[in-house]
């Protein structure tokens, strides 16, 4: 008895094993193909296509593509920007948040709404109101300008999350903290941020990624080359009349790269936030 | 504990990021144009060194933009900037790569902006520059083009995409922008596979139809398509319109003007030739699906004998046809062509230093430039020919040479209406699928010209 | 203490000022620039011109405009349904059965795999889905025809019967990354004593899983079927990209359909009507939903 369950569990195991590497490897080997393309030389490419292993690392591709964009700088106002953002809406959304889903302030339907707005509106709505009001107040061709509509922007998401995880602390919670004598700004950061920890690095992860795949405002908002971002290099090589595939796939993989390291950077953030959360 | 610490690091960072933002001076734009020949592995771009300024005389900058760098175009704009730099070496040169579509979606605003360039590539047409100037954001170089001779090299034919009226229609009117070259359509053929196949490079539309039937009927597709795009096929149908068009039609087809009959001979002869040489297999079965780039690496591969496409990409296919000797002809018995002057440089009305762009243009467009223009592969106003090497290039720049002798440029078919590329390319794709009829398809473009038309009054 | 409580259960609206300021500035303001847009004749520069309600009337006739609503709907079955339910399943397999028989490394390990799709810029991600869709070298006809299934190879994108599905394969590629994340996070939050006690009453895997995770991870169901719906209603990159809505008109959405307007056709004022009459369907679904949920949880 014994025996065979043993055998159905490792039957089991190694089924499930292999269904979730067949899984992983149809997700990114998209990934894969654009590693490969960013390596061919241009007569790999015509000769055996898009989709063929390279003989070789050839790095020539890569080095033209990084100086023709000034890559250097792009990955500069890439972080610059996706880094403020996260921190800020994780602040905007946490402050709004605490107010909806712990303090239970009136109206909290109505403010959720209020706060939700901001994702469902199409991001064309916002660019021309934006670009003359940015105009007006000398914000336009700026990268804060991008930071401030993307904070808003993220923070309207981040609010609804957290309130509606908040939502569910249960008041045992908060009544132990008013036992304890603790004022609100003591109940936010030394109770519910610790609690939401997963979330908020979650979060995190989500506005830094968001942010930088960003690519219709940054277009309309960035004008100079030298504010431009990561995504809107890649874009150069997509111009209506360019007629070769090499400089497309250099972009592509240069426009992948720092997500994967940062992803890969933040995986483990992720995972610790497992043994702060839990409720005790 | 934690959480003051938490508290501390985020405010800093946030204070510390927001204040990089806002305040940090970015690094300046790199000043590096791309050498002439093919790009070697270069250093990536210098910064110039940002000097506090002391000294009272303050260092002129000259912002110029464009989007053709890696073309002939640009190439030959490049060699124009280093000679401007050389004259003018009190003035700080910043030149910036755009892209086609920031400038197409963009312009408007950034021309409204005060972050304007000096000078810029614009794209040509009602739709951009006709609005633009309609607006007041151009410069009008009417007076500076007579002062500088520019109305000399170009011809008139050149410049009607350089002159718009008050309503901001082209042909007439004011001039607002300069065009450096010139760009026409025709068919890039493979000369070992006509070869092979015993074929010849034809003398009219019949002669053509019969080549690609041989092609047809030895297993091969004889034309490369990348319809996916929806701008693609826009040149393969004008250029069937064309065998039945004349100057009028042309003329008021661009000009939004008289009547432009969707349902007449022209029209229809366009949209029944272009169906029927679908069904024949002209483009194979998958053209909807093929991109631009993968259609000329089929054409690069030598899989297909003939590419219809433009002259902007001469100089690529140059750089990239290795293989196998080719050629290129015009759609054959016929006066006219798609084609015109190239894309503009234009002078926002906003532009800080006018006069050096108009220094700079008198460099793009002066002997120099031009045959560096022309050996890249692009087709120049006013190159030195006897400079010009390759043989190719010199065929390249007679071709247009004869279209425009023959008062034959007629223009693109996507100009006369804002958007018109994609409804025109997409309706094309209906065509090309079967799902709409030829009759169906000239509705199709019908409505939305003549909705446009009617708003104008 | 009753000083203390009171402190304590009001006076919160402060920490809602800076959201609320920076949300009227940059958000509300602007939406009502663009319903007053709305009602002009605008080409972007210059003055708008007022025509009262003449875009709404267009717009109410307008049978592309409705159509492309169409696969929208589409598209929220393969960015809402489909992921939420295959995250769904993928979280708990993940956060159970493979901790508990792989560890956690190579829980995390799929987990980032899954959610690589999500790094990648759209306009990236669009090139690369257009190499896979190539009718004569791609990798699904490629793949199809090494299967022997020659038969079910296309012309994806430039088909118009299969263009839409094809887009849909790959925004569910995109998305299953997302909500996994999110339900492995929310379920760091449950209690593993209750699924010990539920173990103890007898209660079988299906039970658990619906009785105890779908239950106490509802928050961040909701959220994720909530924002995949508007993000699928609002969609707008992938078919910049892929199709610029072809082959014809086969692959177009409201959110394309309002982008031709303001940006390519500069009819700025009937674009914004677009997108004013997308909003007000998306606010409504919002609304409803958000409803609903503050319902449930009191």
């Amino acid at each position: 008895m014994v025996n065979r369950s043993l055998i159905v569990n490792g039957t089991v195991k190694s089924i499930s094993l292999i269904a979730l590497i067949t899984l992983l490897l149809i997700m990114v080997s998209p990934f894969a193909i654009i590693t490969f393309n960013a390596f061919k030389t241009e007569d790999e490419l015509y000769a055996h296509g898009p989709l063929s292993l390279p003989q070789s690392l050839n790095f020539k591709n890569l080095r033209e593509t990084w100086a023709r964009v000034d890559y250097t700088t792009k990955l500069w106002n890439s972080l610059v920007i996706s880094t403020a953002v996260a921190f800020l809406a994780i602040g905007v959304s946490l402050f709004n948040a605490y107010a909806l889903g712990i303090g239970r302030v009136k109206g909290k339907a109505f403010l959720l709404v209020f706060f939700i707005l901001a994702i469902t509106l199409p991001q064309e709505v916002l660019a021309y109101p934006l670009y003359y009001f940015f105009k007006s107040v000398g914000l336009y061709n700026t990268r804060l300008a991008v930071i401030l509509v993307f904070t808003v922007l993220h923070a309207s998401y981040g609010t609804y999350l957290l309130t509606s995880v908040f939502s569910v602390f249960t008041r045992e919670l908060i009544d132990a903290a008013m036992i304890d004598g603790c004022n609100k700004m003591q109940l936010l950061f030394r109770i519910v941020v610790p609690l939401s920890m997963p979330s908020l690095s979650v979060l995190f992860v989500f506005f830094f990624i968001w942010t930088w795949n960003e690519f219709f405002l940054p277009l309309v908002f960035l004008v100079s080359n030298a504010k431009q971002t990561v995504p809107l290099a890649a874009a150069v090589f997509q111009t209506q009349h360019e007629t070769l595939l090499t400089p497309q796939s250099a972009s592509a993989f240069l426009g992948v790269l720092p997500c994967i390291i940062f992803f890969i950077l933040f995986q483990r953030t992720l995972t610790k936030g497992i043994t702060v959360g839990a409720i005790k | 504990m934690l959480t003051k610490r938490w508290i501390a690091t985020f405010v800093a960072v946030v204070a510390i990021l927001s204040l990089l933002a806002a305040c940090a001076p970015t690094p300046a734009a790199p000043t590096v144009a791309p050498p002439p020949t093919e790009a070697p592995t270069k250093a990536p771009a210098e910064t110039p060194t940002q000097a506090p300024t002391a000294p009272p005389a303050e260092k002129r900058v000259f912002k110029v933009w464009h989007y053709e760098v890696g073309y002939a175009m640009g190439d030959s704009w490049a060699d124009a900037l280093e000679d401007f730099k050389a004259t003018h070496p009190d003035v700080e040169v910043v030149f910036e790569e755009k892209t086609f579509e920031q400038i197409m979606e963009t312009a408007r605003m950034i021309l409204s902006s005060a972050d304007v360039p000096d000078a810029m590539e614009i794209n040509k047409g009602n739709a951009t520059a006709g609005l633009y100037s309609k607006e007041g954001l151009l410069t009008d170089l009417t007076e500076v083009a007579k002062e500088r001779g520019w109305d000399q090299i170009m011809s008139p034919s050149i410049q009607t995409t350089c002159r718009y009226d008050e309503k901001g229609i082209m042909g007439s009117g004011k001039l607002y922008g300069v065009t450096t070259y010139g760009e026409f359509v025709m068919v890039y053929y493979n000369k070992d596979m006509f070869e092979e196949y015993g074929v010849e490079v034809p003398t009219s539309l019949e002669e053509f139809e019969a080549v690609c039937d041989k092609f047809v009927a030895e297993g091969i597709t004889p034309l490369t398509l990348g319809a996916l795009e929806m701008w693609p096929q826009t040149h393969n149908w004008q250029e069937l319109l064309l065998y039945k068009a004349d100057r009028d039609l042309i003329t008021n087809y661009q000009l939004l003007q008289g009547e432009v009959d969707f349902h007449g001979p022209a029209f229809t002869f366009a949209a029944e030739k272009f169906a029927e040489h679908v069904q024949k297999g002209y483009y194979g079965p998958n053209a909807n699906a093929v991109g631009y780039v993968d259609a000329n690496a089929a054409f690069f591969q030598g899989k297909v004998p003939m590419n219809l496409t433009g002259s902007w990409a001469f100089g690529e296919f140059m750089k990239q046809i290795k293989d196998f000797d080719w050629g290129m002809f015009l759609m054959p018995g016929k006066k006219f062509n798609t084609g015109s002057g190239g894309n503009l440089w234009i002078v926002p009305q906003n532009a800080k230093n006018k006069d050096l762009a108009y220094d700079y243009i008198d460099l793009a467009l002066a002997k120099k430039a031009q045959t560096v223009m022309a050996n890249a592969g692009g087709i120049a106003l006013n190159a030195d020919v006897s400079q010009v090497t390759d043989p190719k290039v010199r065929e390249l720049n007679e071709l247009f040479a004869t279209i425009v002798k023959n008062d034959g440029l007629a223009f693109y078919p996507d100009w006369p209406v804002p958007g018109y590329l994609d409804i025109l390319g997409g309706c094309l794709q209906e065509l090309i699928a079967g799902t709409k009829s030829p009759t169906e398809f000239n509705d199709c473009i019908a409505g939305p010209y003549n909705e446009y038309k009617a708003s104008l009054e | 203490m009753a000083h203390k409580i009171s402190s304590l259960s009001k006076g919160y609206v402060v920490f809602l000022l800076p959201g609320v300021f920076a949300f009227l500035l940059l958000i509300v303001f602007p939406f009502l620039a663009n319903i007053g847009l709305s009602f002009t004749k605008w080409s972007g520069i210059g003055k708008p011109i007022w025509i009262g309600l003449a875009n709404y009337d267009k717009a109410m006739g307008d049978s592309s405009f409705w159509a492309s609503f169409k696969n929208n709907l589409l598209l929220i079955v393969a960015m809402t349904i489909i992921p939420t339910i295959i995250g769904l399943f993928l979280a708990t397999f993940l956060f159970d059965y493979i901790v508990d028989k792989f560890g956690q490394g190579v829980s995390s390990f799929f987990r980032a795999g899954f959610y690589l799709p999500q790094i990648i810029p759209l306009v990236v991600a669009a090139i690369v889905w257009r190499w896979i869709y190539q009718p004569n070298w791609g990798a699904l006809n490629g793949l199809l025809k090494s299967l022997g299934l020659d038969s079910l190879t296309r012309a994806w994108l430039g088909d118009h019967s299969t263009a839409m599905y094809a887009v849909m394969g790959m925004m569910v590629w995109f998305q299953i990354g997302y909500p996994l994340v999110i339900f492995m996070a929310a379920l760091q939050r449950v209690d593993p004593e209750l699924y010990e006690a539920a173990a103890l009453d007898g209660a079988s895997w299906l039970q658990k899983f619906f009785y105890i995770t779908i239950h106490l991870i509802r928050p961040e169901i909701y959220v994720v079927v909530l924002t995949t719906a508007i993000h699928a209603l609002k969609i707008f990159a992938p078919i910049y990209a892929m199709t610029r809505g072809g082959p014809g008109k086969a692959t177009i959405v409201a959110s394309y359909f309002s982008y031709q307007n303001f940006f390519e056709r500069s009819n700025v004022g009937y674009g914004a009507t677009i997108a004013t009459v997308l909003t007000i369907i998306i606010i409504l679904l919002t609304t409803v939903f958000i409803i609903v949920q503050t319902r449930r949880e009191q």
